[in-house]
């Protein structure tokens, strides 16, 4: 028989989601639904009728974490449906800054995932924030890293947190030569950290791999072997920056997305029978609350091919790098792979980059209502925004968010598990949902209910 | 306390001639920046340089001399230096700035960094601020018709402008000088300053005008710590040419008198504006 457990909210990511799972008497899950129920931004039908100049600074909103991928894939999208050719210096600026993000946004996460792991050789949990070694430098080092990839993103972009300097037909301006020279300066030192730092997390992530328990609640609980593993596909636009519209040969296809209402995939609604009053923070949901997941969730379900695809790091190391390795602690690892590529991206960007440069286009057409889209490869994964616009005005606007893509692939991935390591899982995503909720649906009385608005 | 806190006031001028040729007085701001650029006490600064038109100021982020002395010389219009100054954390990618402003550019600096709200970053990177005595400013409008209508010059030919023995003087190249007295300007100055109750750029680092030295010398007003750090590495280095400051009529008694009188007379609009219309008088911006 089995039981129905809650976990809600779900901590140590950004934003508010909830994990509703069906366990069986050995508390193993059978079925695991991961939904986001943050309130929604409302970006997309912000966006309408404003100017194509406006709306990737609005859509940048969405977050703190990654406004750059945002704004990025937003403005791309833009100069996709007006069919703007954007100089190839204001191309490496945005290139900087993709790598910058993706600098800053996996050291943040290492920071959110630490405390779930031990320390090798021990059986003592890492806290992020101790005062002692070896801990205490390990966060010293994944501050720098941060604070260099945030003051390279504020030279480049202008803030290091929704940046001002991207916009449709290039960037506003380019930077001096001091400012590239330190741009290089930082990259170089941050190089040798990430290398050192890549190599202990990847330490920290195989020696969980090799543990046969975990402490949750006061309790062991075995780690299984596949603990995290689905047999979905991966989707991934580039290794680095991203594909639009515009390319020659793109490397995503919206004829191959699909989107399906919550209501016909979350489950229906559950009476929750099993409780933990130790599960931290602050206990799971007490025994005989309801929980309704098809109607609670706050996100479309996009598929790909008709399957939910994983997105992020390991599906772009799988696509671009064969990288082969399954699991939570797979994809962890992916991660961890991609800090020293950001920094030799940031570095050759700055060989190329010439100062002095056109960094605007000549032209700016003001665009006929086609569609154009841009796949950014955000630190979370591909970031499709879709856009139309026609006489300088956008008259749609679609955003299709890593995190969203990964819901489903997720909640897949929970089965097998035991339930208390669920949130490890759903950690190892990187989960970034207060972009991934992008729909509201009601019905006259206004209560929620499936029925699709994204159109 | 018209002339602010200060630890030392001292009549100085460059010992750089080539600064000197251009300069307004004793070539103080340029050479002090021109010290600071080369000591790497700042890595650039903002600074009113040229522009397309004739005498209007562009703020520029002058990061070697040759930029510094194309912006010598006082060009009594507006010139927005604060708008350059988070741009020089970022695309410009200075770690330390120097600026130069007028005394209500110098209270923009402090409240940036006291207040940074949308100034990210950018207090701990301002090096020295060097203030210049204001007593008014006027719009590019309002220059251009002095010079053009009351002073009968054309722009282009302006070589110098001066305010001082209680007139406004443009030089030109062939050597004639137009004069007109300072009351006819007073319809062109440009109304928010009639609020300002700071004469002297209390909240500089250094301050630094004509008033109270002779021609061709400055009077400057060492105020902070890091003003004092800097001005004193500068003298040591050999480039200021410094005496002490007249007491008397000409000296920094003028200072002062010039200063009260500045409040004095803004104080009246202050005062006149907490009353102005009907019961909803503006608000004095220094309470």
């Amino acid at each position: 028989m089995s039981k129905v457990v809650e976990i809600s909210p779900t901590t140590r990511h950004e934003g508010h989601s909830k994990l509703v799972l069906k366990v069986n008497d050995e508390g193993i899950v059978e079925r695991g639904d991961w939904l986001s129920i943050t309130p929604v931004r409302g970006v997309e039908k912000l966006a309408i009728g404003k100017t194509m100049h406006q709306v990737p600074k609005i859509a940048s909103r969405v977050c703190g974490i990654c406004p750059i991928a945002h704004t990025l894939a937003a403005t791309e999208a833009m100069e996709a449906s007006i069919g703007c050719e954007v100089p190839e210096d204001a191309m490496l600026l945005r290139y900087i800054l993709q790598c910058a993000n993706r600098l800053h946004s996996h050291a943040l996460h290492n920071i959110l995932s630490l405390p779930d792991m031990y320390l090798p050789g021990t059986d003592t949990k890492i806290n992020p924030f101790s005062p002692e070694e070896p801990v205490r430098s390990v966060g010293l080092r994944i501050q720098r890293l941060r604070e260099i990839a945030q003051t390279i993103g504020e030279i480049v972009g202008g803030e290091a947190i929704h940046p001002s300097n991207p916009r449709v037909g290039g960037m506003y301006t380019n930077i001096s030569p001091l400012a590239k020279q330190k741009v290089y300066d930082l990259a170089k030192e941050g190089r040798v950290l990430a290398h050192e730092h890549s190599e202990f997390m990847i330490a920290v992530f195989r020696n969980f791999q090799k543990r046969d328990w975990a402490e949750v609640a006061g309790r062991q609980i075995p780690i299984p072997g596949d603990l995290g593993y689905h047999n979905q596909g991966y989707m991934a636009a580039a290794p680095i920056y991203g594909s639009s519209s515009m390319d020659e040969n793109p490397t995503w296809f919206p004829e191959r997305w699909t989107e399906v209402r919550p209501w016909d995939w979350y489950m229906g609604e559950e009476e929750i029978t099993l409780e933990d009053k130790d599960y931290p923070v602050g206990g799971t949901t007490p025994a005989g609350e309801k929980t309704w997941p098809q109607m609670q969730a706050c996100t479309g379900v996009p598929l790909y091919d008709g399957q939910p695809v994983e997105v992020g790091p390991r599906a772009r190391l799988v696509q671009f790098r064969n990288y082969d390795e399954k699991g939570a602690m797979g994809l962890q690892i992916a991660r961890q792979m991609e800090y020293e590529g950001c920094l030799y991206g940031i570095m050759e960007a700055c060989d190329a980059l010439d100062c002095s440069g056109k960094v605007l286009a000549d032209e700016i057409p003001q665009g006929d209502g086609s569609l154009g889209w841009a796949a950014n490869e955000a630190p979370r994964g591909c970031d499709v925004h879709l856009a139309k616009v026609k006489d300088g005005k956008v008259r749609w606007f679609s955003m299709l968010v890593p995190t969203t893509w990964n819901f489903p692939t997720c909640s897949r991935a929970l089965t097998g598990a035991p339930w208390e390591l669920a949130e490890v899982i759903v950690r190892a995503y990187d989960p970034c949902v207060s972009c991934a909720t992008h729909m509201l649906v009601v019905d006259e009385d206004k209560r929620i209910v499936a029925q699709k608005l994204l159109e | 306390m018209v002339l602010g806190n200060y630890k030392t006031c001292v009549a100085a001028r460059s010992t750089d001639k080539e600064i000197l040729k251009g300069a307004q007085d004793g070539g103080i701001v340029t050479q002090l920046f021109a010290y600071a650029l080369e000591e790497g006490i700042i890595d650039g600064a903002i600074v009113a340089g040229p522009s397309d038109e004739p005498w209007k100021p562009e703020p520029i982020v002058a990061t070697t001399k040759a930029e510094l002395l194309a912006a010598r010389g006082t060009k009594y219009n507006l010139s927005p230096n604060m708008s350059l100054l988070k741009e020089a954390t970022r695309s410009y990618g200075l770690d330390r700035i120097g600026i130069v402003g007028t005394p209500c550019q110098m209270q923009a600096v402090r409240k940036a960094q006291l207040y940074p709200i949308g100034m990210r970053d950018v207090p701990d990177k301002v090096a020295l601020a060097i203030g210049i005595f204001c007593m008014e400013n006027f719009p590019y409008q309002s220059i251009e018709a002095l010079v053009e209508d009351h002073c009968n010059v054309k722009m282009e030919s302006v070589t110098k402008m001066d305010i001082g023995k209680g007139k406004f003087w443009a030089y030109t190249e062939r050597g004639a000088v137009a004069q007109i007295p300072l009351k006819v300007t007073h319809k062109y100055e440009q109304p928010g300053c009639h609020v300002c109750l700071d004469y002297v750029s209390n909240l500089a680092d250094v301050s630094t005008g004509s008033v109270g030295t002779p021609d061709g010398w400055s009077t400057v007003f060492v105020r902070t710590k890091i003003g004092d750090d800097v001005w004193s590495k500068a003298s040591a280095a050999g480039c200021f040419e410094t005496k002490e400051i007249e007491s008397g009529k000409t000296g920094l008694e003028l200072v002062t008198k010039l200063a009260t009188d500045k409040i004095t007379k803004n104080q009246k609009t202050l005062e006149g504006r907490a009353t102005f219309g009907v019961g909803k008088g503006l608000r004095n911006p220094y309470l």
